[in-house]
């Protein structure tokens, strides 16, 4: 009954698997995989310069461990936070919830329809992991202990998106959430099983990773199956309506006061009277209203979470070794890549979902004035949550000296932070005009950001294997990931390090990695092509969601 | 007010209307009528900017609405027949955020809000929060919203669709107000008793087909091979009476039950003048005399055929 049975499983894999979609999804990812063996095959050289060795195959095992650690850490929340909030949004969830399915065969349901899809992908590369195998200096072992930790990734990762989903009312409030909490397991997770020492990683893997996946899935499960047997979150009119107020008197931990500094930033207080005249209603309702339409619970989570992760990353990252805040600058850069898209990818696709697009579009507003007002609400909430988390930069700059005699190195990291803060948001924004559901702007959103962010950092360390091969320079190599802020931020020259000299002082030993080289002879830092780059490609974005929703509105005559 | 030039919409292989041309005049009200899927969202959606054709050409006064779609929304309220609501929004909230969105100045906001809150009967509700309303009260304040910059042509796609009976009395009588307003109404309904009552003229659309356009009596004669008069007398005398009708030439046939005759009639509003005259000439003591009317129900099945659903 749980899974030969089950009809929920039966449904979501039916239209999951049965789309062609999934079958070139998984075509294109083999293939990929195959290409990343087959240009490391050192069969292929003639010289014979590049041997078979272990060093070619631990670097593919890491590349496709790691890669495929990424892969679970970021699409498991991408297919099962949206598992119970899509039937919510759908207005499904009630007919679900009483049909005589029990709470725990709908959750076994969700969350291995969820999986099922991402579990094949990382099976599919296990005959390209046993090619890599033939080269020799991989155990079998090794290999095997990889895909359990996969598998138990997924699993955990999946169940805990699934129990997100069942939280909160929106697929947008669920993944962000989902993210935050999977994100930190999943680097805990990478730095107990890939440590130095085989026996620490063999025991980490083997005997302490299962127990603990074992307990996270009892207690979620039974917290996820008691709230689909006794839901708090279905009823009929006025069940919509949150009371701020009200839900302020029982948060825990932070609260959001409209009316003070630094949240009226982003959550200006609600209006007593009408709006002066030349006012963006469409920024108005979307700052004031909009906001905590669904309630306060999901940024009070994302503030707090994000506060707390900062902490332990400040010491080590900003106080302990200075010299590594660019790294501090990335996780500020990594929440802004999480929460950027929240705000924005379901800015246009909410009105259709809602079926408010209609109304809006009839009256004297333009697709521009629409457009932009959605583009700044979005961009005014992420970049106000992103820049919570600089202060602890700020104050690293005034303590340590090492920091204080640079003060340029600062401005361009907040730079970085804010082009970042426009690229997300705009990349949301296109990608909410592009899709047509909420879920599907997200997950674009994501997969942009991450192509655009991360991919050219996996590219230039795949391509670092064959430099000498193909010839590629470190500048050649730099001019790849200059989409890429964790580029940008890791390109600032910092001093170096020096063990024991946590406190450096004045400094004048500095690290200057090396620049983008163009062709023709030019050599620019990483940091400042991405600072030009970036406004182009927003403006480039913006526009494209501006003529997708033009498109929509006139041409296909769905817009309403 | 409204004219529909042979407008055309497809969608791939599929025509969803097929050159669809009708007016409707000046402070009419025009029942939209057809079943589920003839089409009717889909002109009323053209006709608010929403929809672009594949062809034909659509006027609202005097604005055309591929050309200039921002004029005629000016002159436009449009109620869609499924829409939402923003949430974490009051009442009046929601109101003035369409009223500045409409261009109205704060000065003018204040004033119109009140008055349309009060029209709608929504006063009580202003600082409730919208997405907590019931259905008819999200069907009023729609249409509240519809009514902030006042506009002469409202469009209105099943205003009444899911509303409880007394809601649905409300909508018909918040209707009949805003005709003696002096609106121009384009309703579309396939509850035919709904438009019944108020409605001026009324297009039959069937498989995006416009079958028949003009009054509800217009189309009545039109698909009428015979009209039917109903006599009603005081006394019993409905012998004589059906007598005289039987010798009239533009009687067909004649029933007589109890103190009324029916006949079928094929003449035009002279013979019935002329008819009336021979009863009463005759002494015949006649209480009411009539053409009985088809209801829309009979207008609607008799001109698709019952080949709807």
């Amino acid at each position: 009954m749980w899974m030969r049975e089950n009809p929920v499983l039966n449904r979501e894999l039916l239209t999951t698997l049965r789309s062609p979609r999934s079958f070139v999804l998984q075509f294109v990812y083999v293939a990929a995989l195959g290409a990343l063996v087959y240009f490391y095959w050192p069969a292929g050289v003639d010289d014979g310069s590049r041997m078979v060795g272990p060093g070619v195959a631990k670097r593919l095992y890491d590349i496709f461990f790691l890669g495929q650690f990424c892969l679970v850490a970021l699409l498991a929340p991408t297919f099962a936070a949206g598992s119970i909030t899509g039937e919510k949004e759908r207005k499904t969830y009630e007919m679900l919830l009483v049909s005589p399915l029990r709470p725990h065969t709908i959750l076994i349901g969700k969350l291995l329809s969820s999986l099922s899809y991402l579990v094949i992908l990382i099976l599919s590369s296990l005959p390209l992991m046993i090619l890599c195998y033939l080269l020799g200096g991989l155990l079998l072992s090794e290999i095997a202990r990889s895909y359990i930790v996969l598998v138990l990734a997924a699993g955990t990762f999946g169940l805990l998106s699934v129990a997100c989903s069942s939280g909160f009312g929106r697929t947008s409030s669920a993944l962000v959430v989902s993210y935050l909490v999977v994100l930190p397991l999943a680097a805990i997770c990478v730095a107990l099983t890939r440590a130095d020492d085989p026996s620490t990683r063999d025991f980490a893997s083997v005997a302490i990773l299962p127990p603990v996946c074992l307990m996270i899935w009892t207690v979620v499960g039974i917290v996820v199956n008691n709230r689909l047997l006794r839901p708090s979150d279905v009823g009929g009119q006025g069940g919509g309506v949150v009371d701020e107020e009200e839900e302020m008197k029982y948060a825990i931990g932070v609260v959001i006061d409209r009316d003070a500094f630094p949240d009226r930033l982003f959550a200006p207080a609600k209006r007593n009277d009408l709006m002066p005249d030349g006012t963006n209603p469409v920024l108005d309702k979307e700052l004031r209203s909009e906001i905590f339409s669904q309630g306060t619970l999901m940024l009070r989570v994302v503030i707090q979470v994000s506060m707390l992760l900062s902490i332990p990353l400040m010491a080590g990252l900003l106080f302990l070794r200075s010299d590594l805040a660019a790294y501090y600058v990335a996780y500020v850069l990594t929440f802004n890549l999480l929460v950027g898209p929240v705000f924005s990818a379901g800015s246009i696709t909410q009105e259709r979902e809602r079926q408010t697009l209609a109304l809006l579009l009839t009256t004297l507003l333009t697709p521009g004035r629409i457009v932009l007002a959605k583009l700044t609400a979005a961009m005014r909430v992420s970049t106000v949550l992103t820049f919570l988390l600089t202060e602890q930069i700020l104050l690293a700059y005034i303590m340590l000296p090492e920091l204080r005699g640079r003060p340029w190195t600062l401005i361009v990291f907040l730079l970085i932070i804010a082009a970042t803060c426009l690229t997300t948001s705009s990349v949301g924004l296109m990608c909410s005009a592009l899709s047509r559901r909420t879920s599907t702007a997200m997950v674009l959103s994501y997969l942009t950001l991450l192509i655009l962010f991360v991919l050219p950092l996996g590219v230039r360390w795949y391509l670092q294997g064959v430099s000498e091969e193909y010839d590629l320079s470190p500048g050649r190599l730099a001019l790849i990931t200059v989409t890429s802020p964790y580029a940008a931020a890791t390109s600032v020259p910092m001093h170096a390090y020096r063990p024991g000299d946590a406190w450096g002082g004045d400094r004048t030993d500095f690290v200057t990695p090396p620049p983008a080289a163009f062709p023709g002879g030019w050599s620019v830092p990483v940091w400042l092509v991405f600072l030009v780059a970036c406004p182009v490609l927003a403006a480039a974005f913006t526009g494209v969601a501006w003529i997708a929703f033009l498109w929509r509105w006139w041409k296909a005559g769905d817009g309403a | 007010m409204i004219e529909v030039i042979n407008f055309t919409k497809r969608y791939g292989e599929f025509t969803a209307v097929d050159d669809l041309s009708f007016s409707i005049g000046e402070g009419e009200i025009f029942g939209f009528i057809g079943p589920n899927g003839a089409g009717k969202s889909t002109t009323i959606r053209f006709l608010a900017t929403l929809l672009r054709p594949t062809s034909g050409e659509g006027r609202i006064a005097g604005h055309s609405v591929t050309e200039d779609p921002m004029a005629v929304r000016r002159v436009i309220g449009f109620m869609p027949d499924d829409f939402g609501v923003y949430d974490g929004m009051k009442v009046w909230e929601f109101l003035d955020f369409f009223a500045v969105a409409y261009e109205i100045p704060k000065a003018m906001r204040r004033r119109i809000i009140g008055e349309v809150l009060e029209l709608l009967d929504l006063t009580h509700k202003r600082d409730d929060y919208v997405n907590g309303l019931s259905k008819g009260m999200k069907q009023r304040l729609c249409l509240a919203k519809t009514l902030v910059h006042d506009p002469p042509v409202l469009i209105l796609d099943e205003p009444a669709s899911g509303l409880d009976p007394r809601a649905r009395l409300e909508m018909k009588a918040l209707l009949n107000e805003l005709r003696r307003m002096g609106k121009t109404i384009l309703v579309s309904s396939h509850i035919l008793s709904e438009l019944a009552d108020f409605c001026t003229s009324i297009g039959v659309i069937e498989r995006g087909r416009l079958l028949a356009a003009g009054s509800i009596r217009d189309i009545q004669r039109k698909i009428r091979a015979h009209r039917v008069l109903k006599v009603e007398l005081t006394s019993g005398e409905t012998d004589r009476a059906a007598t005289i009708l039987r010798d009239d030439p533009a009687i067909d046939s004649v029933e007589a039950y109890g103190r009324s005759v029916t006949a079928e009639f094929h003449g035009d509003d002279e013979d019935m003048g002329r008819l009336l005259g021979r009863l009463m000439a005759a002494g015949v003591p006649v209480q009411s005399f009539a053409e009985e009317p088809l209801s829309l129900e009979e207008v609607f099945m008799m001109i698709t055929k019952g080949i709807v659903n």
